[in-house]
């Protein structure tokens, strides 16, 4: 049994690690919680059922389309709203505030397209799991797991040993220095808008091979994406990664024998738990995590 | 004319929510994205009292004030430490603990299945039942909320708010306990969001958790903000407006599929325009820094 919870917290964290890697590559660069990640995430599932049900397409070219998609919409919103938001050189919480009136917006408008029911990608069968070190584990969640190994890879490949990986890094270190050594910082954003939305689509659209569509599925998805990058240290993209499995096993070991609803309580214990006495997270190193 | 009456009272049960969270996130500047947590606390606390051991609801409103003061100090000590993003985050937390205690305790609350039959404001053995009183009702804690908090932000102690508001160094080296002050005015608004919970439960006689989520929380702080952010006329305005507003989209005859979404959308288009039009809302004086 603890095998078999060790590995459901595993597969919950791949997913939280997605979302946070996405949440951490955009905090990097713009400074401010864009809370709106989350719906970026569930319009990622919902534009792959689109493509897959609705449009009948390959689920591998709606998953590159939908994907595509969701990194234009993240790319969109900071155009539309965060752009203009720089230029005024607004404080953070307008940026928080802008950024839940975006989540709303988008939030309201797939449940007006799409409903408010609850909608499955999920075609064909359900096969019966493998065994594996006596936990079970269905093709789904292996795909869900390797997919996901796999996107952490390629983005830490990219941010440290490509040139606008490189340029990404130095815009998170120090703005003004990057830009005197000539790095267009809206460049930069842009490029981690894409990328960023782009993890959290690819995100949405795993964790809907698993379970249902609904349209609230963005807000535990930010949340949780929140806490792992603050637990994990914000701002660090190994950070991310580590606070993302780190949420995710501690959840389902938390809920192990209570009720599962008790979840997000225990995910949000944790993260007070980690603002008051290590507000620095698991990896990330005091000087990122200075007070304003 | 009932549901006009009906209207009235539900937007005055927002104006103390707002008014009481305008005194924490406009006067104080405290970034606190959880009010609805003390709306709960205080709706739930008179709500199971009166269900479970017949207390009045007048005592109930009492005793729900005084958990949410005792909550606000619990939340607001260690919480308030934080500031700016992480302090929104932190309150955010605690609402959402408050609403997932109030869903899976279910031996207490009954989670998803809510509280039915909560008996209403009684005066001098009568009943509470035309919509009429408890407008009446609603206006004098309305008249209580504003005119204590008017007076408060007037006094030297809410100077003392301003001050931490506009330079939280300056005040701190003025000699002033700035954390003392912030959980002070953190309480007293906690106190309010109750006194607004017990009087909406009593009134509505049916509770359950989907009234208190993360959401309620966004919409008394878009009223506030949207009033304007330290200005307590702004948040009678904010939130009547506010209040009333949705309900108009009923009278286009509109589904309710797809009327829900649309009012929601209208919020969060309402919220980024602000916000990029006019941060300080239609009334306020104060900016976020």
């Amino acid at each position: 049994m603890l095998r078999q919870v060790l590995l459901n917290g595993l597969i919950a964290g791949s997913i939280y690690a997605l979302v946070a890697l996405g949440f951490t590559v955009i905090y990097r660069t713009v400074k401010f919680f864009h809370f709106a990640h989350g719906v970026v995430y569930a319009a990622g599932a919902y534009l792959a059922y689109t493509f897959t049900v609705l449009l009948g397409l390959s689920p591998l070219l709606s998953f590159l389309l939908a994907s595509a998609s969701a990194g234009a919409i993240g790319v969109g919103i900071d155009r539309l709203v965060y752009l203009p938001l720089r230029k005024q050189k607004a404080p953070n919480l307008v940026f928080l505030l802008a950024s839940f009136g975006v989540f709303i917006f988008l939030q309201n408008l797939i449940q007006l397209i799409y409903g408010a029911q609850v909608l499955s990608l999920r075609t064909g069968a359900v096969h019966e799991g493998r065994r594996i070190l006596g936990a079970v584990i269905t093709n789904t969640q292996i795909s869900i797991l390797l997919v996901s190994t796999f996107l952490c890879l390629a983005l830490w490949f990219f941010v440290q040993k490509t040139r606008p990986g490189k340029a990404m890094r130095a815009v998170a270190d120090d703005p003004i220095a990057a830009s005197v050594v000539g790095i267009y910082s809206e460049e930069i954003i842009l490029i981690s808008f894409a990328l960023g939305s782009v993890l959290a689509g690819a995100a949405g659209i795993l964790i809907s091979l698993e379970t249902n569509l609904t349209p609230a599925m963005g807000l535990e998805a930010i949340l949780k994406g929140i806490i792992a990058s603050v637990i994990g240290g914000i701002g660090s993209i190994p950070g991310a990664m580590v606070g993302g499995l780190f949420l995710g096993l501690a959840e389902n070991l938390g809920i192990w024998g209570i009720q599962a609803g008790w979840k997000d309580a225990i995910a949000f214990g944790i993260l007070i738990l980690f603002l008051l006495v290590r507000r620095s997270g698991i990896l990330g190193s005091k000087s990122t995590t200075e007070l304003p | 004319m009932d549901y006009f009456l009906h209207l009235l009272i539900i937007t005055a049960i927002y104006v103390i929510l707002t008014l009481s969270l305008n005194l924490i996130v406009g006067y104080t500047g405290l970034p606190a994205f959880g009010h609805a947590a003390f709306f709960a606390v205080g709706a739930y606390t008179s709500s199971l009292l009166a269900l479970r051991f017949g207390v009045s609801p007048w005592l109930g409103l009492l005793v729900g004030a005084c958990l949410c003061a005792l909550l606000g100090v619990v939340v607001g000590l260690p919480s308030l430490r934080l500031k700016g993003d992480y302090l929104a985050l932190a309150t955010f937390g605690s609402a959402i603990i408050v609403y997932s205690v109030a869903l899976n305790w279910v031996t207490l609350t009954r989670g998803p299945m809510g509280l039915p039959g909560i008996p209403g404001f009684s005066i001098f053995g009568f009943q509470l039942s035309a919509k009429w009183a408890y407008l009446v009702l609603m206006m004098l804690f309305v008249l209580f909320t504003y005119s204590v908090i008017r007076r408060l932000v007037g006094s030297p102690f809410g100077r003392v708010l301003r001050g931490i508001r506009e330079d939280e160094i300056a005040a701190l080296a003025m000699g002033k306990d700035v954390n003392r002050y912030k959980i002070l005015a953190f309480t007293l608004g906690a106190v309010f969001a109750g006194l607004a919970g017990s009087l909406y439960a009593h009134y509505i006689t049916f509770i359950d958790p989907s009234t208190f989520d993360v959401m309620q929380s966004i919409n008394i702080l878009l009223m506030v903000v949207f009033g304007g952010m330290g200005s307590l006329g702004g948040s009678v305005v904010g939130a009547s407006v506010l209040a009333i507003f949705p309900e108009l989209l009923r009278f286009l005859g509109m589904p309710e599929a797809v009327a829900a979404p649309l009012r929601q959308m209208v919020y969060g288009l309402l919220l980024v325009t602000l916000m990029l039009k006019r941060p300080q809302g239609i009334l306020g004086k104060y900016r976020w820094e």
